[in-house]
């Protein structure tokens, strides 16, 4: 036992250098390896987990934000051989004062005079000065007196608000006009409160009026929108508050306060919204008041009962008010009523009125200065609400960066500032033109703006993301990163100790 | 009085100028059952004259402008905007027992949501295309969740559900689609969107009576929009809502005694102007013993029928028992000729096994259609399906018509075939299914609760195959199936789990292959001094 106690003696230290594994370089190939393969993996994990964003041409963008539309406009002035020296005054007052306000508002103006040397079309227009009181507009000319003494400055705020009428709007006029749409849908109503208590519209030629009273608008309109007719007739339709009791020569009546209209219409009751399309919709309510409720007057700001049974609701529609209807609304009966309603769809798509004291010699609606001065209108806005809506899109998505920007918002965005070109090239030869493509754009580029792929993941957040692979990465980066480190050290101590016996020597 | 008189031949002549164009009639039948309850069926019927179905080959045109007086709207609006030819959209909350209630007035008594329509092919936009924009606007017009009806759940059988109307005969053919959704519940926000259809909503005629306190707690309740074509008479729209009213549980002593303000807690006060016919029906019980009230304005098979077009004081209609002091259940149950018992059975969270028990008591025999329009959640093994026949297997009973296997995530399958059922006697189908694994984002909220699974429908085929009658469909309760439910915890799990093992097994080898070994030389130990 002894014997095999004894300690043997001790075998030769192995050279572990020799093993391929330990040698240093061997060692710090194994580990420059790993860490290539993770170099090399970054991008793919980068483009695996990256967020689709294709760029923007944000340059594009920018560049047209400084451009603005402008039409060409062009008024001729005219007049019988003894006024040719007023026309030759008024003319260069014209430009002088007119110039200014139409730059404002888009358009160049120019001015000119003598006989028919152009035709009157789209932006250009004749002023005929004529020995007469009043002023009418026939076509594209204006004919207007020149006889009072300040009939001069008469005749050039005339054209300034033929011209440019949004420039004398006031805000509540402007807010009443519906945003832009190539179509709208015009939904009739003819509503009775309360069909059963009596004193109801059953029903209503509401097809042949349509026709009669409002198809020769929609043509002429026909440049600006299409539009989705429908009717329909509800036989209770209640109000949603009670009508202030009033007494209106010595009968009881009711009356609608100016609070009260602009909480008329009762959407929880009312079924007017019709749902299957996205275009906008104007509504058009004939209300026929209860027999409890009936007359129903509408009443101003001191409670008395006015004349008007009408009123616009801004952006949202028209309503009028009829008082004992025939159970049977006939075409000619129904006259009063769609003249109304061509009023308020006047107002509410923004066609303006003709400057006081202007008469219309048209058998039409409006006069081409106004669906002129309308297009050109509409088309400055649809250009500028684009261009906002592009810029906007740009600036979103330099502010949010899990923003995706997919291939089709990249196209719209791309195809909505080629169509905002189209428009600057076309506007100055057509003013139509320049309303379609800019319109095209608005559609568009509201069509970019609102991609539901956009949204996709904003409630995923990269943080989210990381905190997953956390467990992972750490726990292998943890290794990796000591393995360096302690070569670095290990790399430093050998240098350090291979230069000390040099310098030893040297001191030597 | 006065007042009156006039209104209403005003009424009388404006409907004679209203009628050429769209009519309006609405009924209520009312008819007391068994076990003493009292089935209300509502029908509002709107027919739009001489109009058609949109040709769906014009769909890419523009549409012609839309005027409606009595026909609703909204609808109108989506019929025309997917060219609709026919369509069926019932809610239903409950089981109808057929054997106490008899067979129902409208006759889509199925659980849960169900939803189909004949449309036109040959349009620019496919039939499901149509399909799946018919389901969303449904779902907005009904806020109903009928959204969901996707490929996954909808069927063509065209077996059972044959047109009811007329399909207008062109050149182009035309396709069904079909869809269940039992787990849909059906509620006010449902009866709301309804009732703003109907020409007076629930302000005057029968339709005061659609209460919702009284409707959402009957014994079963369920409405019902149905449009069809009519060859040479137009489109006629039908709103229908069937409740199973239950007197005997509303009143204090127990009698079935039972009027409409006991029932609907309300009761007709004003005519509909608009309708050109208002009647309600009572089913008087053969039994006898039991008195209508008020008297009725005519009486004819078996029915009381009241006139509601003018109403000069409160309609109140109900029916007593006086000799009853209280209401005895019958203890035998009633039965009816066909009885049919579905069920899934088997505890396993992969196998299960289906049976379906038909009982045919009439002493003939009685062919039937049978359907099963199944998602894949529950997938058949056809080979295995088993027809006993009073206890003699008799797989000659049954002839499969057809079937579509489903596909996993993507496709339902639909079984049509043809059952006999010989007179007097008690016939048992079984079959062998399995129940899939879903994925963990298939699975519902509140997983745990099951699966509902779409009725299966039977169609006992008349004796006489000429029979003028249409066939009618029997529904079979719905089933629940207990799908193999993860913990929704464990993708986290997976993640943290999964990863550790890797950074372990990483840290091992990374470890063992670039560690520095160093060889420690231990000094021998001084020898010992002898």
């Amino acid at each position: 036992m002894a014997d095999a106690a004894a300690p043997a003696p001790p075998s030769p230290p192995v050279d572990l250098s020799r093993i391929t594994f330990e040698s240093t370089r061997n060692r710090r190939r194994i580990i420059a390896s790993y860490w290539f393969i993770v170099i090399l993996a970054l991008p793919l994990w980068w483009r695996t987990t990256s967020i689709d964003r294709l760029s923007l041409p944000e340059s594009r963008a920018r560049v047209l934000a400084e451009k603005h539309l402008s039409s060409p406009v062009h008024v001729e002035l005219r007049g019988s051989q003894e006024q040719l020296e007023h026309v030759h005054t008024l003319h260069h007052e014209l430009a002088r004062w007119i110039s200014p306000v139409a730059e404002a508002n888009g358009l160049s103006f120019t001015a000119g005079q003598g006989p028919h040397t152009r035709k009157a079309g789209p932006g250009s227009y004749n002023v005929v000065l004529e020995n007469r009181q009043d002023a009418v507009v026939e076509g594209r000319s204006l004919h207007i007196g020149l006889n009072e003494p300040s009939a001069g400055q008469r005749v050039i705020d005339t054209v300034t608000k033929i011209l440019v009428p949004h420039v004398s709007q006031t805000a509540s006029e402007e807010h009443r006009v519906v945003k832009y749409s190539p179509r709208y849908r015009l939904a009739f109503s003819l509503l009775n409160e309360d069909a059963s208590s009596g004193r109801a519209a059953l029903s209503w030629d509401v097809r042949e009026a349509v026709d009669t009273y409002l198809h020769g608008t929609f043509d002429r309109l026909s440049v600006l929108h299409n539009f989705t007719i429908e009717s329909q007739v509800q036989y209770h339709a209640p109000l949603a508050f009670e009508p202030r009791a009033i007494h209106v020569a010595d009968n009881d009546a009711h009356g609608l306060t100016p609070e009260d209209l602009t909480v008329f219409v009762n959407s929880a009751e009312w079924t007017l919204a019709s749902s299957s399309s996205n275009d906008p919709v104007l509504h058009f309510v004939l209300f026929v008041p209860s027999s409890q409720h009936s007359p129903l007057y509408i009443l101003d700001h001191e409670g008395q009962a006015t004349t008007s049974d009408a009123f616009v609701l801004p952006q949202w529609g028209g309503i009028l008010v009829l008082n004992s209807p025939p159970s049977h609304l006939t075409v000619s009966e129904l006259a009063k009523t769609f003249h109304t309603f061509h009023r308020q769809l006047l107002t509410l798509l923004g066609v303006p009125d003709l400057p006081a004291g202007v008469q219309s010699r048209q058998a039409e609606a409006f006069t081409d200065w106004q669906l002129d001065a309308l297009v050109r209108q509409r088309a400055r806005q649809n250009f500028e609400n684009s261009k906002d809506t592009l810029n906007s899109i740009v600036k979103l998505v330099h502010q949010i960066e899990n923003m995706p920007v997919g291939e089709d918002v990249q196209g719209d965005v791309q195809d909505a500032l080629d169509a905002l070109d189209a428009a600057l090239e076309a506007v100055p030869s057509s003013s139509t033109q320049a309303l379609q493509r800019s319109a095209e754009a608005l559609t568009l580029s509201s069509r970019a703006f609102f991609n539901p792929g956009m949204l996709a993941l904003l409630y995923f957040p990269a943080e989210h993301k990381y905190a997953v692979y956390a467990p992972l990465f750490a726990s292998v980066a943890a290794p990796l990163i000591a393995a360096i480190v302690r070569e670095v050290i290990a790399w430093r101590k050998a240098r350090r100790a291979a230069r000390q016996p040099e310098a030893r020597a040297r001191a030597d | 009085m006065i007042e009156t008189l006039p209104l209403s031949l005003l009424l009388l002549l404006v409907c004679s100028i209203c009628s050429a164009k769209e009519s309006f009639s609405e009924r209520l039948v009312l008819s007391p059952n068994l076990d003493g309850t009292v089935t209300a069926s509502f029908a509002f019927t709107t027919l739009l004259e001489g109009a058609r179905p949109r040709d769906p080959a014009a769909l890419a045109e523009e549409d012609d402008s839309q005027h409606y007086t009595l026909f609703p709207l909204a609808l109108g609006q989506i019929l025309r905007d997917n060219a609709i030819t026919e369509l069926h959209l019932t809610l239903n909350a409950g089981k109808w027992d057929y054997q106490n209630w008899g067979y129902p007035e409208e006759e889509g008594v199925g659980t849960g949501a169900e939803l189909w329509a004949w449309m036109g092919e040959g349009a620019v936009q496919t039939a499901d295309e149509r399909w799946k924009n018919l389901r969303n606007a449904l779902a907005g017009l009904f806020c109903a969740s009928i959204g969901s009806l996707d490929e996954q759940r909808t069927t063509s059988p065209a077996l059972t559900f044959q047109p009811e109307g007329d399909l207008p005969l062109s050149s182009t053919t035309h396709a069904l689609r079909h869809g269940t959704l039992p787990s849909e519940r059906v509620c006010t926000e449902n009866l709301t969107p309804f009732l703003k259809l109907l020409p007076c909503k629930a302000r005057s005629g029968i339709a005061t009576l659609l209460n919702p306190h009284r409707l959402f707690d009957a014994d079963w309740h369920g409405m019902g929009v149905h449009v069809r074509y009519l060859e040479g008479a137009g489109i006629e729209v039908r709103l229908a809502f069937q409740a199973v009213l239950n007197p005997v549980r509303y009143s204090g002593d127990k009698k079935r005694d039972w009027s409409m303000t006991s029932l609907f807690d309300r009761s007709i006060e004003r005519s509909c102007p608009v309708a050109s016919s208002s009647e309600i029906a009572v089913r008087v019980p053969p039994a006898g013993g039991a008195i209508t009230e008020p008297a009725p304005l005519a009486r004819h098979a078996g029915f009381a029928v009241y006139d509601v077009k003018h109403v000069d004081k409160p309609i109140d209609v109900g029916m007593r028992w006086p000799e009853e002091t209280q209401f005895e259940y019958s203890l035998d149950a009633p039965q009816s000729a066909l009885m049919i018992r579905r069920r899934l059975s088997g505890s396993d969270q992969y196998k299960g096994q289906l049976s379906v028990v038909l009982t045919n008591k009439a002493p003939h025999e009685v062919k039937t259609s049978y359907l099963e329009t199944m998602p894949w959640l529950l997938q058949f093994y056809l080979h295995s399906l088993r027809v006993v026949c009073d206890g003699i297997p008799r797989d000659d009973l049954v002839s499969i018509v057809s079937y579509t296997p489903p596909v996993p995530h993507a496709r339902p399958s639909l079984l049509q075939a043809v059952l006999t059922l010989p007179a007097n006697s008690t016939v048992q189908l079984t079959m062998d299914v399995v129940k899939p694994f879903l994925r963990y984002t298939e699975h519902p909220p509140d997983a745990q609760r099951g699966w509902d699974l779409p009725p299966a429908v039977f169609v006992p085929l008349g004796a006489n195959a000429t029979g003028a009658a249409r066939l009618r469909r029997v529904y079979t309760p719905v089933l629940l199936v207990d799908l193999a439910t993860p913990d929704f915890s464990m993708p986290y799990n997976v993640i943290i789990m999964s990863c550790t093992l890797i950074a372990l097994v990483f840290g091992g080898v990374f470890n063992l292959l670039t560690r520095k070994f160093v060889v420690v030389a231990l000094a021998p130990a001084a020898p010992a001094d002898t």
